[in-house]
């Protein structure tokens, strides 16, 4: 028996070894890497049973740190001024990081462990509420005006009536262009400007033949295109019941018969990654792009070619009712969540900044390019100023204009299952497939999804 | 000279792997000292950014933390993991009986479902005990897998019996057979074992995001996801950040390599 | 069995049961940290998983399935998983197989005694699974473009007349899957044959000398005889890691063109968290999963495992 007690010892002496391992990573945490805490995440307990550490701290999740995690730490400073006490701890979470903590503590019941606020991607939105509730608080009692928001921003996170997200990040769609390239085929970017997809067509086979560049790019398989297109004409993928309404869909039909157009006639270049959607302009082999106005971001990477770069909005479907020349692609909103420490706090700090200070949205935009959805904000003179990248032109004021335009578009729970399906139907049809049957298909893909 | 000519098929059939093992690599390292734009055009040649991509990563994330909160949970895991397995593999085939085989194909089963299925219980497991964000939570999951019992197991096949049988008759008990001559005697399954679980442990990421709900205890493989996750990635700053999470265990396998080497003469004899 | 034979000592049978069951005893005892870990940390989860794939519903709202297979019944029904299934057996009966035996005919090659640089071959081959998955794909992708490397090799030597749109077709898209999966497994099932070719007795492979093998017999007839434990060990452990894969086919080609390179366990992610959450029909995909792996496991150590 001897073994067996040596065993024991064994075991001890792991558990022990495990513990003190334990033990040393959490002093090791705060202690040697310094500088990763603010003020306020350094007060976090060792068990983590709960991140708010008493007086005014709010925790919130959100990613980027040139963008979200920088407006949020404006908004604290402007907070600040008048709330001396005030301290918010702004903790960097990827998105897809952030939506698996989400499912995750929603399906395990562990709602304590959930941050103050959280930036919620604008398409996910109803897919969240509506399967957990019990994740957030709604902005019913916050005594935010939503309707100084154009409604389609709203629409997002709207679910029976009730406001579940405050707008923050646009995703207003505009159509970016090359103007040095559009000057050697004998345009400028007025010729595209307020024109419909045909002229679209028209237009950049001719820039491609003088110049051999195509216009757009963009993800082979992806709908994004397509998506843009169905909310500039005000449809989508699903009723006002949130039944799918792919086939038979007239509009979606012209969409994906304009996207294949576009394909085979060589103007948009298809890619089999983001990481090369975003080489194609970067690296010059295109002289265009359509997507939300983030996009922008990365054009002006490429800094050798400052000043050469324009915008202004997307052509229109060609007979198509309700068609404009507005569209959105993505964007992202605030919400509170059901384990806010200070409801009244959270609420009270997002409407004094995010939905109430015009002097917050004029510092976040000249040095990240934020673009306010807030109305009021808009009209500030900051918006108006000269941009030397986009030749000089005053593209946040253009960009906000788009934006009162831009029709709404109803995700609902099902955003991504319808969307995936279309993307299928779309590498099918580009393929040779018939589109009515294509559609048919995803039509009955999202309705088993669903079922 | 004759000899080496002799061995010319194996020689090119070796640097044919290499290459084409060792060029993404190549690509991480060269981009690691390229601007973004040169990353996305695929330039093969290495550049003169290096400098501005260490700050740049350094400025927008704690690299030391994450590396430290990555070391930490990786060392642990394999420390553990190591001995609770072998010891366990060093049973199922010692003291081999029909029971234990029985058992062993129960064990197996454990490793043949999706991670993703088995998360939301296990972690409502531990958030009842109060151990999110502890290491002790990210590292418990990972420790006993049936994996390195098999491996364990298996390779104790070729441990020789006549001398267990003499270590027996020496008076050595059990324990001490297996510390004192088991495990020198099995190096090279244990170095193999090591960087095995060290290189799970140290990129395993679903879990410990999960667990670790709190994100001052990032590592370094949520430090990369949080790189890519803005409206511009900086690709020579993601790709420096890849590179110095690749380095721990490929030190790692140089360290351990010695010991695949070694032949059995040396050990035993 | 272990048996004591060989014990100069005659001992009596009572003696003999008393040894052998106290060694079967510290046997077990030897055991029980490792099955106790298992036991709590997995097939406890693994028993709630099993009850959430007999509930039926979305989110948090989940309710017992009437009946209660109904989600093994609709996965039947279910076209995107069924693709899955078949993209995922093509991985398997094509890459498993020719990665066991470059593996095999590497570790044969760096274990010879005269091979020179054997440090730098095998650091070289075994490198590719230490790198982070995020460049790995970016370079692969990179490679496979349309105007990529690869098409302008391929290009270059006649062996095609256009360029192959790798990731946009069903059986290129998966081939880059294969050829990803290639690159990165192989050295790492290497290090298990060399450090099983460590254990092995070397008295053998002097024998096969005498007895006049060339490289191909001793290599057919000496190595892979006495390696088989070790063979069976990462038979096993690719075919599950197979039927379990998640990152190459989320990496690599996004599960695309239209679902034609997608996982089971993609599919299974994309219905637990990236689509609407449905995790009892998630949980019903992990136990199809874990039958499928079950059986090819019993079936290779049935065929493997036999103690001669």
């Amino acid at each position: 028996m001897n073994t067996t007690k040596k065993l024991i010892w064994l075991a001890a002496a792991a558990a022990l070894g495990l513990s003190m391992t334990a033990c040393s990573s959490g002093d090791s945490g705060s202690g040697t890497s310094g500088g990763d805490t603010s003020a306020a995440g350094a007060a976090t307990t060792d068990a983590g049973t709960t991140t708010t550490t008493g007086g005014d701290a709010l925790v919130v999740w959100t990613w980027d740190p040139a963008f979200n995690i920088y407006a949020m730490n404006e908004a604290a400073k402007v907070y600040q001024a008048d709330h001396p006490d005030f301290q918010l701890d702004v903790q960097e979470v990827a998105w897809d990081d952030i939506q698996t903590k989400l499912t995750t503590l929603a399906q395990s019941k562990t709602l304590s462990e959930l941050p103050d606020i959280v930036l919620v991607q604008n398409n996910a939105f109803q897919k969240n509420v509506i399967n957990y509730p019990e994740l957030f608080s709604s902005f019913a009692d916050s005594g935010i005006d939503f309707s100084q928001y154009p409604q389609a921003v709203t629409d997002y996170s709207v679910i029976d009536g009730v406001n579940w997200g405050l707008p923050f990040d646009n995703g207003t769609a505009v159509a970016a262009y090359r103007t040095d390239v559009l000057a050697e085929a004998g345009y400028t970017i007025a010729d595209f400007t307020d024109i419909t997809w045909s002229q679209f067509i028209t237009l950049a086979e001719d820039v491609l033949a003088k110049t051999g560049k195509p216009l757009l790019s963009g993800q082979a398989g992806s709908s994004d295109l397509i998506m843009m297109l169905l909310q500039s004409a005000g449809a989508s993928l699903f009723d006002a019941d949130g039944n799918p309404t792919i086939a038979g869909n007239e509009t979606l039909k012209k969409a994906v018969a304009l996207y294949q157009e576009l394909v085979e006639k060589g103007i948009l270049v298809e890619v089999n990654s983001w990481d090369e959607y975003i080489a194609t302009f970067v690296t010059g082999q295109v002289a265009g792009t359509i997507n939300g106005c983030w996009i922008l971001a990365s054009v002006q990477t490429a800094t050798d070619q400052s000043g050469l770069w324009d915008i202004t909005n997307l052509p229109k479907m060609d007979d198509v009712a309700g068609a404009t020349n507005y569209s959105a692609n993505g964007g992202s909103s605030w919400a509170i969540t059901s384990n806010v420490s200070d409801y009244a706090l959270a609420a009270d700090f997002l409407k004094s900044t995010f939905a109430g200070s015009t002097a917050f949205y004029d510092t976040i935009l000249p040095s990240s390019g934020a673009i306010a959805n807030w109305l009021p904000a808009s009209k500030s003179s900051v918006y108006a100023e000269p941009q030397a990248f986009f030749g000089g032109d005053a593209i946040y004021a253009k960009i906000v204009e788009y934006a009162a335009s831009v029709p709404s578009n109803n995700t609902g729970a099902y955003y991504y299952e319808g969307r995936d399906a279309v993307s299928t139907a779309i590498t099918e049809i580009i393929n040779g497939a018939d589109p009515d049957t294509a559609l048919q298909t995803a039509q009955e893909t999202v309705e088993f999804a669903m079922g | 000279m004759t000899r080496t000519l002799r061995n010319l098929p194996g020689y090119a059939f070796l640097t044919v792997a290499a290459v084409l093992s060792l060029f993404p690599l190549y690509f991480m390292v060269v981009s690691a000292t390229n601007t973004s734009q040169d990353v996305l055009g695929s330039r093969l040649t290495p550049g003169t950014n290096l400098l501005q991509n260490v700050r740049d990563l350094f400025a927008t994330a704690d690299v030391r933390s994450a590396m430290w909160h990555s070391a930490v949970n990786a060392v642990a895991t394999t420390l553990v993991a190591l001995v609770v397995c072998s010891i366990a593999g060093y049973g199922f085939e010692i003291f081999h009986s029909k029971g234990k085989d029985r058992l062993m194909g129960v064990l197996l089963l454990a490793m043949m479902i999706p991670f993703a299925a088995t998360m939301i219980p296990l972690f409502q497991l531990f958030a009842d005990m109060g151990l999110t964000n502890s290491t002790l939570a990210v590292i418990l999951p990972a420790v006993s897998t049936p994996f390195l019992i098999l491996l364990f197991r298996q390779s104790s096949r070729n441990f020789p019996h006549e001398i267990l049988e003499a270590a027996r008759l020496d008076g050595l008990s059990e324990l001490m057979i297996f510390a004192r001559i088991y495990i020198p005697t099995m190096r090279s399954t244990y170095a193999a074992a090591a960087t095995i679980t060290f290189m799970a442990a140290w990129n395993n990421f679903l879990w410990p995001k999960v667990i670790l709900v709190s994100p001052q205890y990032q590592t370094m493989p949520m430090l990369i996801s949080n790189l890519t996750s803005g409206y511009v990635t900086n690709y020579g700053v993601l790709m420096l950040a890849v590179l110095l999470a690749s380095l721990p265990t490929v030190v790692i396998f140089l360290v351990l390599q010695r010991s695949f080497a070694e032949g059995i003469t040396g050990a035993i004899k | 069995m272990t048996t004591v034979a060989g014990t100069p000592r005659d001992l009596s049978k009572a003696r003999r049961f008393g040894l052998e069951g106290r060694r079967n005893l510290t046997g077990w005892a030897f055991l029980i940290p490792a099955a106790l870990l298992i036991g709590v940390m997995s097939f406890y989860p693994m028993v709630q998983a099993l009850i959430l794939s007999l509930k039926s519903g979305k989110g948090t709202n989940l309710n017992w399935a009437e009946p209660l297979w109904y989600n093994y019944e609709r996965l039947t029904r279910d076209t995107i998983f069924v693709q899955t299934v078949k993209n995922t057996f093509v991985y398997l009966i094509i890459q498993v197989p020719v990665m066991l035996i470059l593996a095999l005919i590497l570790s044969y090659l760096l274990n010879k005694k005269d091979l020179r640089f054997k440090a730098f071959w095998r650091t070289a081959i075994f490198l590719p699974c230490a790198v982070s998955l995020v460049s790995y794909s970016m370079v692969f992708r990179t490679l496979f473009a349309t105007d990529g490397f690869v098409n302008d090799a391929l290009l270059a030597l006649h062996l095609v007349d256009a360029p192959v749109n790798w990731l946009n077709q069903p059986n290129t898209a998966r081939t880059v899957i294969i050829i990803g999966l290639l690159w990165r497994w192989t050295g790492y099932n290497m290090v298990f044959y060399l450090a099983g070719l460590q254990n092995l007795d070397y008295a053998t492979f002097e024998a096969a000398k005498i007895d006049g093998a060339g490289p191909v017999k001793t290599f057919l007839y000496v190595t892979i005889p006495q390696l088989k434990p070790m063979i069976l060990l990462t038979a096993i452990m690719s075919t599950n890691g197979t039927l379990q894969l998640f990152d190459e086919s989320w990496a690599l080609t996004a599960g695309g063109p239209a679902n034609m390179s997608k996982t089971m366990s993609h599919y299974l992610y994309d219905v637990s968290f990236r689509l609407t959450p449905q995790f009892g029909y998630g949980a019903a995909i992990s136990y199809v999963i874990l039958v499928l792996v079950a059986i090819l496991a019993f079936i290779q150590m049935k065929v493997g495992d036999r103690r001669d």
